[in-house]
C-alpha cells in the first residue's frame, strides 16, 4: 500500500532536532464528559476521523536531508491514561505514531508531538473527536461549521499547507534577545509531571481583565510576571537580576486568515525588567498588553516568520545531512529558542463547541509540557463559561503555582484547585 | 472547602493544599476521586542492543582479519598483536557498556584504565622496554584514580559541580607535573619543561572556578552560561 507523506512545516522542523532521551515537545487537549468514556466507541470515533485528518495519523521518519511525516499503517490505539499527562514520547514511539488518544474515567485526551500541529489545530481535532464520539454514543446530529468538519469530504489542501511559506516577509527580523530569568527547583528523577489545574469562571476573569483595560492573556501574563519577579527578588539582589519574560504563542491564523491545521503560530517574549525598579500589577498589565498589541501584527510577525523560512531556502543548508542540521538547529534553539523566556503562557482562548455538544461536556483543558531548560509552563483554555488554567512542572516545588493562584484569589477571582499530586 | 493560606477552593476530602501543602481540616469528607490513575508510564529507554551487536560483529571481524592476515604473511602475530590489543581496548571502552542497560561509570571507568594498563604492559613487553613499572603504571594509576573520583563525585554528590570541576582542573595541572616527574625518573629527561604550562593553565581556570563557587552571583552567571 502506498503511504502518503508530508514535509514538516517550518515551525515543526525544530522539534525533532531538539528532542532528547528524556524530553520532547508534546502538548495535550482534553475534554471531561458528564459520563464515563466507552473505550470501544472512542476507538471507533478515532478510526472514523482518519480520512478527514490524515496529517495527524502519521509517524516521524528520517530522510537523508530532512525529517518527514509518513502515514501510519496501523490504527491509532486508544489507551488508558497514566499518572501524569504528557508522558515522554520516545523516538521509537514517534516512529510508530506522533499522536496518542487516552481516556480515564470521563476524560478523553489527545496528545500531539508538536511537529504535527499546534494548540489550535489540536483543539479542532478534539472538537471533531468529541462530535464523532457523542454522535456514535447518543445519536447526536452535530451541524458542520465552525470547528466541526464534514467527515465525508476530503481534507482541503489549505488545511495541509505550510502557511509560513506564503506569509514570510522579504526581510527577516533579528532573533537575538537578552536571556531571561530562569526558574529552578528539584527535578523529579522519574520524569513525573505535576499538574495543577485552576478552574475559574471565565466571566470573573474577563471582568478583572476589563478592570485593568487589558486582554485575559495579558492579565495572566502580568500576574505570572509579578509572581516570578517576587520569586527572583527572594533569591537574588536587584542588580544581578534578569528580565522576566513570558513566552506567549500567537495564533497566526487570525492574522493571515489561514485555515491550516499544521503548525502556524509563533512566540513572543514579553515582560519587564526588574532592574528598572518596582513594577505594580497595573504597570505590568499595561506594558505586557501594549507590547503584545504592538508585536502581534501581520507585518511584525511576517518578519519573524522570514527569520525561520529564509535559512530553509539556502541550497547549501538544504543539502546538509539531517544529523548535521540537527546539531545546528539544536544550537540555535539553545541560543534563541528558549533562552528569551522564563515561562510559557499558551492561551488558545475559547473552544467554541457546537451547542449540541455542551450538555455532555463538563470542561475542556489544554496542557503544554515543561520546556527543555525550564521547569514550569502554563496553558489556558476556556469552554462553556469555565476557564482551565493548567500549570505543569517537572520539579517538586510548587511556589510559583501558590503565588500565581493566590494572587488571582486576592484580585477577586474564585479559583478551584485540582492536582495530580502523588 | 478552602485553603486557609492560599484562599483557593479545594476538592472536598483533599488532605493537603496542593499549592502550599497546608493540611486541610475537613472531618467526614471522603477523599476526592483522583483525576489521574496511579499507573506510571512504561519506562522508555532507547535500546543500545542493536548498536552493541553491530559493533561487536565488526570488531570480531576486524580481529579475525588481523589474525588471518598476520598468520598468512608471517606465520606469527608480529604487528598484529598491537592491532588486536587496540581493538580489544576499544571494545572494552566503547562497546562493552552498550551491552548493559544502565552502565555504571564507577565500574566501567576503572575497568577501562585497567584494560589500558594491560595493553601498555603488552606493548612494553613486546618492545622489550623497561618503562612500564617506573612510568606507565603510576601514570595510568593516577589518571584512573582521578577520573574515577570525578565520575563518582558527579554521580553521588548533589550540586557543587563548580567545585568538582574546579578541583578536577587543579588536580589535572598537578597530574601533568606528576607525568613529567615519572618521565624524568624513567627516561632521564629534564624536569619542569612542558608541565608548567598545563599546570598554570588548568590551575588558573580551576582556582577561578573554586573561588567563583563561593560567590553566588558569579556562580549563577557561570551556571547560566554553561548549562547543558
Amino acid at each position: 500500500m502506498r503511504k502518503n507523506w508530508y514535509r514538516l512545516d517550518t515551525a515543526a522542523l525544530i522539534f525533532p532536532a531538539t528532542a532528547r532521551r528524556d524530553w520532547c515537545n508534546v502538548f495535550r487537549v482534553s475534554a471531561t464528559l458528564t459520563e464515563p468514556v466507552d473505550e470501544v466507541t472512542l476507538q471507533q470515533a478515532v478510526n472514523d476521523l482518519r480520512p478527514r485528518f490524515p496529517s495527524y495519523y502519521v509517524a516521524l521518519r528520517k530522510g537523508i536531508f530532512w525529517y518527514y511525516l509518513e502515514e501510519t499503517s496501523s490504527p491509532v490505539r486508544v489507551t488508558r491514561d497514566y499518572a501524569y499527562p504528557l508522558t515522554f514520547m520516545s523516538s521509537r514511539e514517534l516512529r510508530r505514531c506522533c499522536m496518542r488518544v487516552l481516556y480515564y474515567r470521563s476524560r478523553i485526551a489527545v496528545e500531539f508531538f508538536h511537529s504535527l500541529t499546534d494548540g489550535r489545530g489540536g483543539s479542532v481535532y478534539l472538537a471533531n473527536l468529541l462530535a464523532r464520539y457523542l454522535t456514535l454514543r447518543h445519536g447526536l446530529k452535530v451541524p458542520v461549521g465552525g470547528l466541526i468538519r464534514d467527515l465525508n469530504e476530503a481534507p482541503p489542501a489549505e488545511e495541509l499547507e505550510d502557511s509560513f511559506l506564503s506569509n514570510a516577509a522579504p526581510v527577516a527580523s533579528p532573533r537575538s534577545e537578552e536571556r531571561s530569568y530562569r526558574l529552578r527547583g528539584t527535578r523529579e528523577k522519574d520524569g513525573f509531571r505535576h499538574l495543577t489545574t485552576g478552574i475559574v469562571p471565565t466571566a470573573a476573569l474577563l471582568d478583572l481583565a476589563h478592570r485593568y483595560g487589558v486582554s485575559v492573556t495579558a492579565l495572566l501574563a502580568a500576574v505570572m510576571a509579578e509572581s516570578i519577579i517576587a520569586m527572583q527578588d527572594a533569591r537574588c539582589p536587584r542588580r544581578h537580576q534578569r528580565p522576566v519574560k513570558i513566552t506567549i504563542p500567537v495564533d497566526l491564523r487570525r492574522l493571515y486568515g489561514s485555515r491550516t491545521l499544521r503548525n502556524f503560530s509563533l512566540v513572543l517574549n514579553i515582560g519587564a525588567d526588574p532592574r528598572l525598579g518596582d513594577w505594580s500589577l497595573d504597570e505590568l498589565c499595561r506594558t505586557i498588553y501594549h507590547q503584545l498589541r504592538a508585536s502581534a501584527t501581520p507585518r511584525h510577525m511576517a518578519g519573524m516568520i522570514a527569520a525561520n523560512t529564509q535559512p530553509q531556502e539556502l541550497i547549501a543548508l538544504r543539502l546538509t545531512p539531517v544529523f548535521l542540521k540537527n546539531l545546528v538547529m539544536d544550537a540555535v534553539y539553545r541560543r534563541s529558542g528558549e533562552s528569551g523566556g522564563s515561562l510559557n503562557i499558551s492561551n488558545i482562548t475559547n473552544l467554541d463547541l457546537p451547542a449540541a455538544l455542551l450538555p455532555y461536556i463538563t470542561r475542556c483543558e489544554f496542557i503544554i509540557g515543561p520546556q527543555r531548560s525550564y521547569p514550569n509552563n502554563c496553558s489556558v483554555l476556556s469552554c462553556g463559561g469555565t476557564t482551565c488554567i493548567n500549570m505543569i512542572r517537572s520539579i517538586r516545588e510548587s511556589e510559583l503555582e501558590r503565588r500565581f493562584f493566590s494572587r488571582l484569589v486576592e484580585l477577586g477571582v474564585p479559583v478551584d484547585i485540582e492536582s495530580n499530586r502523588r | 472547602m478552602y485553603c486557609v493560606r492560599c484562599g483557593v477552593r479545594l476538592q472536598d476530602g483533599t488532605e493537603f493544599c496542593p499549592l502550599c501543602q497546608t493540611p486541610v481540616w475537613n472531618p467526614g469528607a471522603d477523599r476526592p476521586e483522583p483525576g489521574f490513575p496511579e499507573s506510571l508510564p512504561p519506562r522508555h529507554r532507547e535500546s543500545t542492543l542493536p548498536g552493541a551487536i553491530a559493533m561487536t560483529v565488526v570488531s570480531v571481524l576486524a580481529l579475525a582479519v588481523t589474525v588471518i592476515v598476520c598468520l598468512h604473511l608471517y606465520g606469527a602475530l608480529r604487528w598484529g598483536g598491537y592491532v588486536l590489543g587496540g581493538i580489544l581496548l576499544f571494545d572494552i571502552v566503547a562497546v562493552l557498556p552498550l551491552w548493559f542497560e544502565e552502565p555504571r561509570g564507577e565500574v566501567f571507568v576503572p575497568v577501562d584504565f585497567l584494560a589500558a594498563g594491560l595493553y601498555v604492559l603488552y606493548i612494553c613487553r613486546a618492545t622489550h622496554g623497561h618503562w612500564f613499572l617506573s612510568f606507565a603504571f603510576p601514570v595510568i594509576l593516577a589518571a584512573g584514580l582521578l577520573t574515577t573520583a570525578m565520575v563518582c563525585l558527579l554521580k553521588y554528590v548533589r550540586g557543587g559541580r563548580i567545585f568538582i570541576f574546579g578541583g578536577f582542573l587543579v588536580l589535572l595541572g598537578g597530574f601533568a607535573v606528576l607525568v613529567e616527574f615519572f618521565e624524568h625518573l624513567s627516561f632521564g629527561t629534564r624536569m619542569f619543561t612542558w608541565s608548567q604550562y598545563p599546570l598554570a593553565g588548568f590551575g588558573i581556570v580551576g582556582l577561578f572556578l573554586l573561588i567563583a563557587g563561593t560567590i553566588p552571583p558569579l556562580r549563577e552567571e557561570i551556571r547560566r552560561r554553561f548549562f547543558f
